[in-house]
């Protein structure tokens, strides 16, 4: 992987649309493409996941179709195919050597570990993140890692026993069988197990006519009878095309059209309120907004940033001081533990100690110039980042790319984390809204968050607090107005520029359970993927250019009207301070 | 006075010390909120090794709210008018050696381009070395010393700066801990200079350092 530094993104990895590399072995695998829209509705609430269940007999085709529907909604933000072999028991060291003398029988229900799988996959489909498990068929053993999997809007669970039971049963949207000739899935079995498992021709047979066939007789062939649909094992490509026009009218029902209804709700609400609060003073901490106090320097401050002739010098070391003093606000609100000790002058002295699981988020790339000054305060703090942008024509936010500290990601450790959510303007609140999404996806609790910004809107605050009461905002202004501005801009060269910018694209594939030297295989890949992408970089200058065609083709649910053709939707504040991120980043 | 000897027993933490101690009208002591008390935790420890930023620049962003504005309108990029106000009267920094330099960075985190002047003294208040800047007559001075024990050296430090031409009422003295015997006597002084200091602690010990305090914060 590589080493991400979170604040200097921008001229970063763009590769081709059409680009799509598949690891042929590894069979859990992530589409991630142009960025997630909203997966929850205003208030907060996630919209859950897709799940297609594939169940079919071994080797009878039910990857292929996994994949050939993945690629078939390459449109949607995040597919992730969910691999029932991921998911077999820890075996006790006399089974794995009955595993090794191919004495063990796989194929029945009992060898999958049933709960966990539920877990995992009702975990996923609620939109939180999950641990996975990594089986490992060179070991024959669960191996002590796990694969940390989150985001996904469609799932697509795939294995012999993915109809089998009633509790999987029940989380599947759609359910579908692959059927295919016996011989053929014998065929295709030996021809795998012998490259890719390390198996011989008589130990595969022999398994085969101990457990294959009566598992495939006895479990497998029965569940087709819960099957939604049942897939021809080859020659599929209709099939696939009537299962993908199925799922992509689902998908269509649940897209959303998210800051405009923010931006809307957020102002009634906030005009009735804007004439008793038009002056939120330091007293007034309004519940879970904290403004700071407006002393002169403060203001002093803010004049400058909100300058438009101020240089970029001037600006940077302004934000800086901003930051830092937005921040030791912030940690002031954070509870200590007392610690007594002793004094040069040999005295006891009790007092506090701050609370060391706190991490930053920045949302990048406006957040960027807040973790300056929360290093400043805190030098080894851990940070985060998310990069979430703006599509250029519906105005939506887009999560592009998160990038987690490890306690976050552990759901063990997760429930206590304090975060100090950065980002350094809130206009209408729908960045803030994924980003604090995100978080309660890991389990953070909502008390443990605390926004940091320098400027607010009304409606912002009453989006925010309207969907996660229970977050804190510390902002040194708030500002009373929002506009909808429609900005021009050519369809022929859409440029992210502003709004979305990097990481607009990328295939990962998760290596998975089969073996470690896979592992070597999915670096190289990803070497050759990061040179394809330098090359493309130096070929299209510095501007990404996407052609209208595949724009389209991001669109197809959301119903664009006509005449926004020829422009791009953006939420402004007033008198706000401009785009903080090119104001801190591009001179 | 206690013996340096015997060991004290607690103080609260709570800020309560703070506010048993009578302060004159020119003191200000930044409010006990729960980051500075334990912030103040870790520099007292004595296994603590480097001294923290933050507290100094707390002070330093209190210092400067005393500075006077001006009003000032700014266009915004979005082409709005904002009505902002603009920093008026230069600064200029004055770290009492060797201690105040610990607090130098401290100050440029806050203030952009700003002069620093050193003014050397010691133990027993006497005048060792003092380099300020030509124009320190017109600007407003913050006196950097971490620790206010006596006051001798303070008063020495303020002595010299209006013998310069700054004005009394443009010295801001920033302090990291004092005692009340040194607030006292520093604003019966000069009374229109004003202080701004973190905390106030118990009192001075025989050897008159600051107890419980943090030891000699220039070695440290």
């Amino acid at each position: 992987m590589s080493a991400h530094n979170p604040d200097h993104l921008h001229p970063a990895v763009r590769p081709q649309l059409q680009s799509r590399t598949i690891s042929p072995k590894s069979k859990n695998m992530v589409m991630a493409s142009h960025g997630r829209a909203p997966w929850y509705s205003p208030d907060g609430k996630n919209v859950e996941a897709y799940v297609i269940g594939i169940a079919g007999g071994s080797a009878s085709g039910k990857t292929s179709v996994a994949r050939a529907i993945l690629s078939a909604l390459n449109y949607v933000p995040t597919v992730l195919i969910l691999s029932q072999d991921s998911f077999y028991c820890a075996h006790t060291p006399e089974q794995i050597q009955t595993a090794f003398n191919n004495d063990f029988d796989f194929d029945h229900p009992d060898a999958i570990d049933t709960p966990l799988f539920v877990k995992c996959l009702l975990d996923l489909k609620q939109g939180k993140a999950t641990e996975i498990p990594i089986y490992s068929f060179v070991h024959h053993q669960r191996m002590p890692e796990k694969k940390y999997i989150y985001g996904a809007s469609v799932i697509i669970v795939e294995g012999i026993m993915a109809l089998q039971s009633p509790e999987l049963r029940a989380l599947y949207d759609l359910k579908v069988f692959v059927n295919c000739d016996s011989d053929l899935m014998l065929a295709r079995r030996i021809k795998r197990d012998v490259s890719e498992r390390g198996r011989d021709v008589n130990g595969i047979l022999d398994q085969y006519l101990r457990f294959v066939k009566n598992s495939y007789d006895n479990f497998v062939q029965p569940s087709s009878r819960h099957a939604d649909i049942i897939v021809p094992g080859s020659s599929n490509q209709l099939a696939i095309e009537l299962l993908v026009t199925h799922v992509k009218r689902q998908l269509d029902t649940r897209s959303l059209r998210f800051r405009r209804m923010l931006a809307e709700t957020g102002e009634e609400k906030s005009k009735a309120r804007s004439r008793s609060s038009t002056l939120l003073n330091d007293e007034s901490e309004d519940g879970n907004v904290v403004l700071l106090e407006q002393t002169n320097q403060l203001l002093g401050i803010m004049t400058i940033l909100r300058d438009r002739t101020t240089d970029r010098g001037e600006f940077i070391f302004h934000a800086d001081r901003l930051s830092t003093i937005v921040v030791e606000k912030a940690l002031s609100l954070i509870p200590c533990q007392s610690k007594t000790v002793r004094t040069p002058t040999g005295i006891d002295y009790e007092g506090l100690a701050r609370d060391d699981r706190l991490v930053g988020i920045s949302i990048l790339r406006s957040g960027g110039p807040f973790s300056h000054g929360l290093r400043r305060v805190i030098r080894d703090v851990p940070i985060g980042a998310m990069l979430i942008q703006s599509d250029p024509r519906t105005g939506e936010p887009l999560l592009l790319k998160s990038d987690l500290p490890s306690s976050i990601k552990s759901r063990e450790t997760s429930g206590e984390v304090k975060v100090l959510l950065l980002d350094s303007q809130m206009g209408t609140g729908a960045a803030a809204l994924m980003a604090i999404r995100v978080l309660l996806d890991h389990g953070i609790k909502q008390l443990n968050i605390i926004f940091l910004t320098y400027l607010i809107t009304q409606p912002a605050i009453h989006s925010v607090h309207r969907a996660f009461p229970n977050v804190k905002i510390v902002t040194a202004s708030i500002d009373p107005e929002l506009i909808e501005m429609h900005l021009p801009f050519n369809p022929d060269s859409l440029q992210l520029g502003e709004v979305a910018g990097e990481a607009d694209f990328a295939v990962q594939t998760i290596e998975n359970s089969s073996s470690i030297n896979e592992k070597v295989d999915e670096n190289e890949d990803e070497n050759d993927l990061r040179s394809a992408i330098k090359n493309e970089n130096e070929l299209s200058s510095n501007h990404f250019k996407i052609n209208v065609k595949d724009t389209e083709e991001l669109k197809f649910s959301r119903s664009t009207s006509k005449n926004n053709e020829n422009e791009k939707r953006a939420w402004i504040i007033s008198p706000g301070m401009g785009h903080i991120g090119d104001r801190y980043y591009i001179s | 006075m206690s013996s340096p000897n015997v060991i004290t027993t607690c103080l609260p933490a709570s800020g309560s010390n703070v506010h048993k101690v009578e302060l004159p009208e020119n003191a200000l002591v930044l409010s006990p909120t729960r980051q500075l008390q334990s912030l103040l935790t870790i520099i007292r420890d004595e296994k603590t090794q480097r001294t923290s930023d933050r507290i100094i620049r707390l002070l330093v962003e209190e210092g400067l709210n005393h500075l006077p504005v001006i009003d000032k309108k700014v266009t915004t990029p979005t082409g709005q008018v904002y009505n902002g106000v603009a920093f008026q009267g230069r600064i200029c920094g004055v770290s009492i050696m060797r201690a105040g330099e610990a607090m130098e960075a401290g100050l440029r985190d806050c203030c952009r381009s700003v002069r620093i002047g050193k003014d050397e003294e010691t133990y027993q208040p006497k005048l060792f070395y003092a380099k300020l800047p030509d124009d320190i007559a017109k600007r407003y001075v913050l006196l950097l010393d971490p620790m206010l024990a006596t006051g001798g050296s303070c008063i020495k430090a303020i002595e010299v700066l209006l013998e310069h031409g700054v004005e009394e009422e443009k010295i801001l003295f920033l302090n990291l801990i004092a005692s009340p015997e040194g607030i006292q006597k520093v604003c019966t002084r000069f009374p229109k200079l004003r202080i701004i200091t973190a905390w106030v602690d118990e009192g001075l010990d025989s050897n008159s350092y600051i107890v419980p305090g943090l030891g000699d914060f220039g070695d440290r």
